[in-house]
């Protein structure tokens, strides 16, 4: 157990060691951006919009009598600024860009190709390791907002069009008590989980052993730990930030 | 293709930057422009939290800005109201209930209704008495609830232990038992109800025949008899009338003692006269009777 997270200590000092070399992970960081983060763009676009139709319908008939309906437009956003939003571009980047990270990074260990990497006296990590993570960590918040913006999109016109809260109730309820620092606070989980997704997937990738199998299974492996990283990562997220997100 | 990717990774990092700040901006403020300040001071315990909406006569015209808590027990509150609204001289800010969560609202109230004056930005806006906040609303439902519960307790003395419940469950049984009962008499009268209606319906269908059975020819012919009869005893009754008048008129003088027969009768010599005659008459009858051959003397030859 605590040789697993000395291993991964060694790995995160080795990135560490990897940027201080841009050269070698500059040009890559763009096309890691390019693939972690833009074709990831639809797939993240449908979650968030399926998402906040899904929030914002169940949300007005979760409501008892009474209730004035504004309050669908504050829940949809609260859930899925706050919560969904971020939580969901997370996981189902895990399985989209992470796993895609650990094959390719499984494979090129199975075949050597890491190890003539360093044979040209290449830094594998500043090279292979060190775009993806910078990319995840830039990508995934940008991912995140835009889930958000279609997210509340999406629950704003299901909330019109399918029930009967008015557009002038819903905007109500989106403004209310409103703080710019639970804008952050998705950004900041986002950020969160992009790291967790490059650096796990990427350590498993590395890690890998044993051909074609062992690539498939630290494939498995790292989706099932950054997952689990993530939700950890949202839940110690919330204890230490949700104080501050009041309006 | 390096080119390619660097523009597409441009590209959605500049809409997402872009979405996450005029987001942030429209939902803090409802949009770009900020609208102009204006000024409340609020009691500590009103409740009031940066982002809450400004109403004008019930409508959204703004945000709370900032609120700012003051030593002398107000809260200095920012608002913002937008710069297509004008708020009217005479407007009083009191902070109201937005729902049933607690959550609160500033609503101007203009008491003089529309002024063409109005608050210049950066005024302070004189403060109203405040609705009451979830605070009061509880403390009054828990007052009420208590009078619930003593209501409660009172009903529950006086149905159950008092046996006020078992009364009434008598009271029902001996309801049901009149409800039987009428029930019964409403069966009887429903029965007495269809003969009557079978009998009438009887004597209808009598009558129907019988007036089938009448000649309207004879009818008339015996209305116009009866008109007739009618009209001769109206004749008759005039000529009675008549008649009665001169007889009336004859007795009159008769009583007055005018004419022969007034005299006759009114005059006690002539009654005398009279019954002095008749004696005499009498007399004279009783001797021819008497001495027939006195008076009547026959020769034949």
């Amino acid at each position: 157990m605590f040789a697993r997270i000395g291993e991964r200590g060694y790995f995160m000092r080795d990135i560490g060691r990897g940027l201080k070399d841009p050269a070698t992970y500059g040009s890559e960081t763009i096309r890691q951006m390019r693939n972690i983060g833009v074709d990831s763009l639809p797939l993240a676009a449908i979650v968030a919009a399926f998402i906040g139709a899904v929030t914002a319908f169940q949300t007005r008939y979760q409501l008892f009598g009474g209730v004035q309906l504004s309050v669908v437009g504050l829940i949809s956003r609260q859930s899925i600024i706050l919560e969904l939003g971020p939580l969901l571009t997370g996981l189902v980047l895990t399985g989209r860009v992470g796993a895609r990270i650990t094959a390719e990074i499984g494979t090129m260990r199975v075949t050597e190709q890491i190890d003539a990497l360093e044979t040209l006296a290449y830094d594998p990590i500043a090279y292979l390791v060190v775009p993806r993570l910078l990319a995840a960590l830039i990508m995934v918040p940008m991912l995140t907002i835009m889930a958000n913006a279609i997210g509340v999109g999406t629950a704003f016109l299901t909330a019109v069009l399918a029930t009967d809260v008015t557009s002038a109730a819903f905007s109500e309820g989106l403004r209310l008590a409103f703080a710019p620092f639970q804008i952050v606070y998705s950004i900041i989980k986002a950020t969160l989980f992009g790291g967790a997704i490059a650096f796990f997937c990427s350590y498993e990738g590395y890690q890998t052993t044993a051909g074609a199998e062992g690539v498939g299974r630290s494939t498995a492996q790292a989706v099932v730990i950054t997952s689990v990283a993530i939700l950890v990562l949202d839940a110690l997220t919330a204890l230490l930030l949700a104080p501050y997100l009041q309006g | 293709m390096k080119k390619r990717d660097d523009v597409l990774v441009g590209v959605v990092m500049a809409v997402a930057l872009i979405v996450a700040i005029v987001g942030s901006l429209w939902l803090a403020r409802g949009g770009l422009s900020k609208g102009y300040p204006l000024y409340a001071k609020f009691p500590w315990n009103s409740g009031l939290k940066q982002g809450q909406p400004v109403l004008l006569a019930g409508v959204n015209v703004g945000y709370v800005d900032e609120v700012d808590l003051r030593p002398d027990g107000t809260v200095l509150t920012t608002f913002r109201v937008g710069k297509d609204y004008k708020v009217p001289r005479g407007t009083v800010a009191t902070v109201v209930a937005n729902g049933i969560f607690g959550d609160m609202a500033i609503a101007l109230t203009p008491k003089l209704g529309p002024n063409p004056v109005s608050i210049p930005p950066e005024d302070t806006v004189p403060v109203g008495p405040s609705a009451p906040g979830i605070a009061q609303i509880t403390s009054k439902a828990d007052s009420i609830a208590t009078s619930v519960n003593a209501m409660t307790t009172a009903l529950n003395q006086q149905l159950v232990a008092a046996g006020g419940v078992e009364d009434l469950r008598k009271a029902l049984a001996s309801s049901n038992a009149l409800v039987l009962n009428m029930n019964r008499l409403v069966s009887q009268f429903s029965v007495i109800a269809a003969e009557q209606n079978r009998q009438l319906s009887m004597t209808q269908a009598s009558l129907r025949r019988a007036t089938s059975g009448i000649d309207s020819a004879k009818i008339d012919s015996t209305l116009s008899g009866i008109r007739a009869t009618s009209a001769n005893m109206a004749q008759l009754s005039a000529d009675f009338r008549l008649t009665a008048m001169k007889l009336d008129s004859v007795v009159s003088k008769a009583n007055s003692g005018t004419g022969s027969v007034g005299l006759m009768l009114n005059d006690p010599g002539a009654y005398n006269d009279v019954r002095a005659l008749i004696q005499h008459m009498d007399s004279l009858m009783a001797d021819v009777k008497k001495n027939p051959r006195k008076y009547i003397n026959l020769s034949i030859f």
